[in-house]
């Protein structure tokens, strides 16, 4: 078998010692960034890109494969034992994972989480492996229409899937969108949106969008509005480990979870979030201790974290085959490939199959790396909390100051994170979906490209962009991703109108 | 439920229709700058100013829904299970205030004395009164990534430029 021998290849690139190392911090890293509130892994590998600038691309991207793997590790821990998901992915894990650890089961959430993310981890990453070579090699016959088509499904399908409303989640694309405009227009040469500044001829920086956003948003965000009691650990009192009726509870929820995260991560809007209220719904139902959801049902623990883990692995599909983002940490991977002047698509894998199957590689090993990091260790990772919060935040600025002046030392980069910083806290403030920005960003002046591209091909005839069935039927679904929610809301809407009168009536 | 809107007006959301007249702004600037752009007519297809002038007009209609939907009420800002402490704002300030102080300071200060600031400001905006403390590990912090960016090979500019 042709993948089994890459993939052997990717194992002995992942296996040197040295890559070793950065899975190991890599890993790391991401459980501290999981159990940090605060901090993603987005924000994390935007921070540190200037400082990869100086390791080998294989070695960059197996940290940050960690890194992508670990905050998921950690964001169950925190959402268990204190009821503050790390990760909006690990938002279900809290209801029953909480429960159960204020039950004294604590150490037996910790580990169905742990474990069913190794489970769900390595599912997804098989998935993974055999599954995009073969989308790689389909996308060899994408010409520029399909691709844009191809834009236009993720833009739709990110703006209407993250953040409360449409209208929001738009609005936060075509933000992104326009500050991609910023900058030289790369096929005439033109400035564009520059406000006579020298220093925006280059654009905005990834880099600085995502860290003010996000880091100094957040940041500004929490200081305006906390409180200072300080939150309470639950103990790991009980310290009853999983049980056998505990593992025969948590399997088939493991299994379940996998195989509904990874298509859905998978899908050009997928996120680690849908999957798992679904499998969280779906546990729900087909329990057979019903009395126990909502006092800390373990299935309610393995199943969504499978679901975020296989999720996270079905991410990385449409990245790595057609450079696709659905996240804002595969935005952030999207740039960091860019940072190395590689494109993800399908020349990739005949390009460079060294980084790519040493990146695939290492997210087996990395898995292993975080079993063993996190159910022994678990202890020592809630410690992080003792930390006081004002010195974490203060930190989280000195290195957002760190990423953003390390870029260029420009002091235009600093501005703009003040004022990108206070675009980001309102943004929080009033509910605007960040991801579908930073996607509008990374993408859109490659949407751009391709259209001209296809225009130019086809000396200007629009006809092309539904030319080839592919493109069409892309664009048809965009425009369905477009339509059909508000459809369904407007019928919900009228059904609980309906509903409520009743009840006002009764 | 009603009283959870009155809370959102209170910490600064309300009916945000400026939210919407933003977005509005930008998206006139964009259709202005789109104008700007010189169309190279011997372009197949689309030109340079395409985009910016879709991009524009998005963010115009975009900006109109936002006002409309803000001043119906329905942009309630987010106040659902989130148990939170209200909208304070001298921490708000001070951790704004300590975001924009290398603004002033990077170019004489340099970056380690720079984040020392920045850092002080922002943990006191999270209620931290022992200034020496903070500016003592915000000293150190500051330092040590200056001088372990330095190794790296990333310059965070001269440690102390009035010092040249």
């Amino acid at each position: 078998m042709d993948i089994l021998n890459q993939l052997l290849g990717g194992f002995a690139v992942a296996l040197q010692p040295m890559n070793l190392f950065w899975a190991f911090i890599g890993c790391g890293l991401g459980t501290a960034v999981g159990v940090l509130p605060g901090i993603g892994p987005a924000l994390t590998i935007a921070l540190l890109l200037p400082v990869t600038a100086q390791v080998n691309p294989a070695s960059a991207f197996i940290m940050f494969a960690g890194i992508l793997y670990g905050a998921l590790y950690g964001g169950s821990t925190t959402s268990i034992l204190l009821n503050t998901p790390g990760e909006s992915g690990s938002v279900m894990t809290a209801l029953e994972g909480n429960r159960m650890a204020r039950r004294g089961r604590g150490a037996a959430a910790l580990a169905t989480a742990a474990i069913g993310s190794f489970v769900a981890g390595t599912i997804g990453t098989l998935a993974l492996t055999f599954l995009a070579p073969a989308i790689a090699e389909l996308a060899f016959v994408f010409g520029p229409e399909d691709y844009f088509a191809l834009m236009m499904l993720s833009f739709t399908s990110v703006a209407v899937v993250m953040g409360r409303s449409m209208v929001r989640g738009f609005a936060a694309l075509f933000f992104g969108l326009a500050l991609g405009t910023i900058g030289i227009d790369t096929q005439t040469g033109q400035t564009r949106m520059v406000f006579g500044s020298l220093e925006l001829l280059d654009g905005i920086s990834f880099t600085v969008v995502l860290v003010s956003l996000f880091a100094i948003g957040e940041t500004l965000y929490v200081a305006s509005r906390h409180s200072a009691a300080p939150a309470a650990i639950n103990p790991l009192s009980g310290g009853s480990w999983m049980t056998r009726q505990d593992w025969k509870r948590s399997w088939k929820p493991w299994l379940r979870g996998s195989v509904i995260g990874f298509p859905i991560g998978a899908l050009p809007a997928g996120g680690t979030e849908i999957p798992t209220f679904l499998s969280y719904a779906l546990e729900r139902r087909l329990t057979k201790h019903p009395e126990e959801f909502g006092q800390g049902a373990i299935e309610g623990v393995a199943g969504p974290e499978a679901a975020n883990n296989a999720a996270a692995a079905g991410i990385l599909v449409p990245l790595l085959t057609l450079g696709l983002p659905s996240t804002a940490t595969a935005a952030v991977l999207l740039a960091a490939f860019q940072n190395y002047g590689l494109q993800p698509g399908p020349l990739l894998f005949a390009t460079n199959p060294d980084l790519l199957w040493g990146l695939i590689a290492s997210l087996y090993i990395g898995n292993v790396i975080l079993l063993i990091l996190n159910l022994p260790l678990v202890g020592i990772w809630v410690r992080l909390l003792l930390i006081p919060r004002h010195y974490i935040y203060g930190g989280i600025v000195v290195f957002a100051m760190v990423g953003v002046w390390g870029l260029s030392t420009s002091w235009m980069d600093l501005a703009l994170m003040f004022g990108l910083g206070l675009v980001g806290y309102v943004a929080r403030v009033h509910d605007f979906p960040i991801a579908p920005a930073l996607i509008g960003l990374i993408l859109g002046p490659q949407a751009e490209i391709q259209l001209r591209r296809a225009l130019a091909v086809s000396q200007g005839d629009w006809s092309v962009l539904v030319g080839t069935p592919i493109a069409a039927t892309l664009l048809a679904v965009a425009a369905l991703v477009l339509i059909v929610p508000p459809l369904l809301a407007y019928r919900r809407r009228r059904a609980e109108a309906d509903g409520q009168s009743a009840t006002a009536a009764g | 439920m009603p009283s959870m809107k009155n809370d959102s007006v209170a910490s600064g959301g309300g009916r945000p229709w400026w939210l919407g007249l933003a977005i509005l702004v930008m998206g006139a600037l964009w259709l202005n700058g789109a104008r700007s752009i010189a169309s190279t007519t011997n372009y197949v297809g689309v030109g340079p100013a395409a985009i910016v002038l879709a991009v524009g007009l998005g963010l115009v209609l975009l900006g109109f829904l936002l006002i409309v939907q803000a001043l119906k009420g329905q942009l309630a800002s987010h106040s659902e299970d989130e148990e939170e402490a209200p909208f304070s704002r001298p921490a708000f300030l001070m951790a704004l205030a300590g975001v924009g102080v290398p603004l002033l300071t990077i170019r004489w200060l340099g970056f380690p004395f720079s984040a020392m600031l920045a850092f002080t400001l922002v943990t006191h905006a999270f209620g931290s009164r022992r200034t020496l403390l903070d500016l003592g590990i915000g000293a150190l912090i500051a330092s040590l990534a200056w001088l372990g960016f330095s190794r790296l090979g990333i310059s965070l500019g001269p440690f102390f430029p009035l010092l040249g």
